[in-house]
């Protein structure tokens, strides 16, 4: 017995210094990684014509929109190879690459979330290329500019924009009595109280939502200008009052049977292409998923999104949205120069991007371009493009911070028990502490 | 009373066997239909397998991904084997004094999860690849180096040489047969059902890891089965009936290799817990 202790015992001591010697070696090896790092980008800088690498997600959107560009850029030495990958990919490959040191493999302009661009521009200081100059960022739509940027550093060139908008359909809208100026500029209030009457009179819910993505909220939230957390990071949750209103109206909206449920993104898109909802509240790109049911056609238009009932609310918001960013590594300068002679100045391309990808950017000298004035047949011969980007230009600007995502997940499981009925004030309270637990 | 007991225990077994046949009958279906009939839950096997096919190959370089994975995967098995076989034979058959603790040292390292010596990994990759390119990063090497050798597989064949006979080790010793002869031409042949059942779970492993391949490789033309995979699912609006078929396509080698196996992955399996 004893023997078998002091065995257990040794084995113990060898695996902790093993740990130890393992962690010491990691330690030392940060700091000479950054002279590293420099060498290599004095050496080489300056390096016109080497192959340039782009990581991006979604061959039709994001991928299309990168080709199209390329299409557009006049300059015969730029070679660049564009490398799909999943959204959730690109952040496990970046997090890995970056967090190593290396910058082996990493690639020259990659696509990050603007959600997420301020974890990865925070944690890794000197991996990415300021690239305000090779652009001008007042072109861009304001609230843009918060999350690519760091430190009065412009590190991302803005690209496609979320700006929100309320889809809905014509036909269940008259029949319970209502035209398209009774949806224009309304509250939410307002907007629950008219999809109760629109359950009553046609026996359609009024959207559907998935009770494990809170990005409604975020939508709400935004018309204030307000976040999860302030400018300087602070998590916000108790006494943030847009928060409290929005979750208000999502637990009247939840109560009140005007929701029809879903559990993943097919459902989600099932809802409203088989015609059981009558609006869709969501950012712009929801509108290719909605013109994929091509029998509604002319049945659809679109409104501005609800505000919140507070002064100061704008009726605009967004949902999603990402930017360019370029790494420092060899090439730095060629991938900048063409993201900026590109996305960053080029309004016709612009024009092509909306009538061939269907994405509508964020530079604010395209909106007066021909393409944008198009009048959709399936949204009632509305200008919808030119329409959201006029609302674009309205989106209060907030800070994202770092972990939207993080403080998210702790929400969302405080919402269930909001809904069965514990007290607003205790959850946001609970939020807090929890959250405060967790990012400190 | 005893019937009722028999009742009761079939109709669980078939409710349990629903359960784990349906997705792949799902999946089998779905690879027929339309992405929007596989949304709206269609059940019945559909028209469109010739055109998801087509999509398929159009969109993808499927071929290319089952060639990187199947290269990656049978390197990694042939190594994973060879390594961990001699390494659990010594263990076993070699008299040493700190065998145990240095067998308990390479124990404990399995507790360590991959995603904790990831990043020095990659680093690792990283700095090599300037002096050596061939197995740097983006080369399917640096996919299989850091997983053939697994503490895993030593301990599997060192529980399983225990079932060896140590006589004929000797018997070859006393025939003048060298070390490594003894390894290769009595140890390898009697130890095969050993070697199947290793093998499968190798060759699993290897075709469906996912994480690393993922770090590692950066260039299409190196893209393993997974990564495609979920390339296909990331898109804005994913069509499910292609991705069914991927799938499908996917999970076809690793039945194979099951299925030519099982009979010897069974018995092996047996002699590791017996051992």
């Amino acid at each position: 017995m004893r023997e078998t202790f002091t065995k257990k015992f040794w084995l113990l001591m060898i695996a902790l210094l093993t740990t130890v010697v393992l962690a010491a070696c990691s330690g030392g090896d940060d700091d000479s990684s950054e002279g590293g790092e420099s060498d290599e980008g004095e050496s080489t800088s300056g390096d016109e014509g080497a192959e340039i690498t782009a990581w991006a997600w979604d061959p039709n959107f994001n991928i299309g929109a990168l080709e199209l560009a390329l299409e557009h850029y006049d300059n015969e030495d730029f070679n660049m190879e564009i490398i799909e990958n999943a959204q959730d990919d690109i952040v496990q490959k970046l997090n890995t690459g970056l967090s190593s040191g290396t910058m082996q493999g990493m690639p020259n302009i990659v696509l990050i979330e603007d959600q997420r661009a301020q974890s990865f521009l925070q944690s890794y200081p000197d991996a990415f290329y300021p690239i305000g100059d090779y652009f001008n960022p007042d072109d861009f739509a304001e609230y843009k500019l918060a999350p690519t940027s760091l430190d009065g550093k412009q590190y991302g060139l803005p690209f496609d924009t979320g700006v929100t908008g309320l889809f809905y359909r014509t036909d269940y809208l008259e029949e319970a009595g209502y035209t398209h100026e009774d949806l224009v500029d309304i509250t939410w209030t307002k907007y629950i109280e008219i999809a109760k009457d629109v359950k009553e009179k046609t026996g359609h819910a009024m959207l559907s939502l998935d009770p494990n993505d809170l990005g409604i909220l975020r939508v709400m939230m935004q018309t204030t200008g307000t976040w999860y957390t302030d400018e300087e990071g602070t998590i916000q949750i108790e006494g943030n009052e847009p928060l409290k209103m929005a979750l208000e109206n999502y637990k009247a909206l939840m109560d009140s049977g005007v929701v029809k449920l879903n559990s993943d993104w097919s459902q989600y898109l099932e809802a409203f292409n088989s015609g059981d909802v009558a609006t869709v509240p969501a950012g712009n790109w929801i509108a290719a998923s909605i013109e994929a049911e091509e029998s509604q056609s002319g049945l659809w238009k679109v409104a501005p999104t609800p505000r919140l009932d507070m002064e100061g609310a704008a009726n605009a918001s967004n949902q999603g949205g990402s930017s360019w960013y370029v790494l420092n590594i060899d090439g730095k300068e060629a991938a900048a120069e063409f993201l900026g002679g590109t996305f960053g100045s080029n309004v016709d391309f612009y024009q092509d991007l909306v009538t061939e990808i269907g994405a509508i950017g964020t530079y604010k000298p395209a909106s007066e371009g021909d393409a944008y004035q198009f009048e959709n047949e399936f949204f009632n011969n509305q200008q919808v493009v030119y329409e959201f980007s006029q609302w674009m230009e309205e989106i209060p600007q907030v800070d994202y911070g770092m972990n939207t995502y993080g403080i998210e997940d702790i929400l969302s499981a405080e919402i269930q028990q909001y809904l069965d009925g514990k007290s607003i004030e205790d959850v946001l309270a609970d939020t807090q502490t929890q959250a405060e637990n967790q990012f400190k | 009373m005893k019937k009722f007991k028999r009742v009761f225990i079939y109709l669980f077994l078939s409710t349990a066997a629903i359960v784990s046949i349906f997705p792949f009958l799902w999946m089998l279906v779905s690879m027929t239909n339309k992405s929007v009939d596989v949304t709206a839950g269609r059940l019945i096997p559909g028209t469109h397998l010739i055109e998801n096919f087509r999509n398929l190959l159009e969109q993808t370089q499927i071929g290319l991904a089952i060639w990187n994975s199947l290269v990656i995967a049978v390197i990694t098995t042939f190594l994973t084997l060879l390594i961990g076989s001699l390494a659990g034979y010594g263990f076993e058959i070699y008299r040493s004094k700190m065998k145990d603790v240095v067998f308990n040292i390479l124990i404990l390292s399995m507790m360590i999860p991959f995603a904790a010596i990831m990043i020095p990994l990659y680093r690792l990759f990283g700095q090599i690849s300037n002096d050596a390119p061939l197995i740097g990063l983006d080369t399917l090497a640096a996919a299989f180096l850091p997983t053939i050798i697994t503490a895993f597989f030593i301990f599997f064949f060192r529980q399983n040489t225990k079932m060896f006979a140590r006589e004929l080790v000797e018997a070859g010793r006393i025939d003048g047969l060298s070390e490594l002869g003894i390894f290769f031409r009595i140890y390898l042949p009697t130890m095969k059902t050993t070697y199947a059942a290793a093998a499968i779970i190798a060759f699993m492993n290897s075709w469906n890891n996912y994480l690393w391949p993922l770090v590692v490789l950066q260039s299409p033309e190196k893209q393993t089965i997974p990564l495609l995979i979920s390339n296909l699912g990331a898109g804005y609006t994913p069509d499910y009936g292609v991705i069914m078929l991927a799938i499908v396509i996917a999970t076809l080698p690793t039945a194979i290799v099951f299925f030519l196996m099982q009979r010897h992955f069974v018995a092996g399996m047996m002699g590791s817990v017996k051992g």
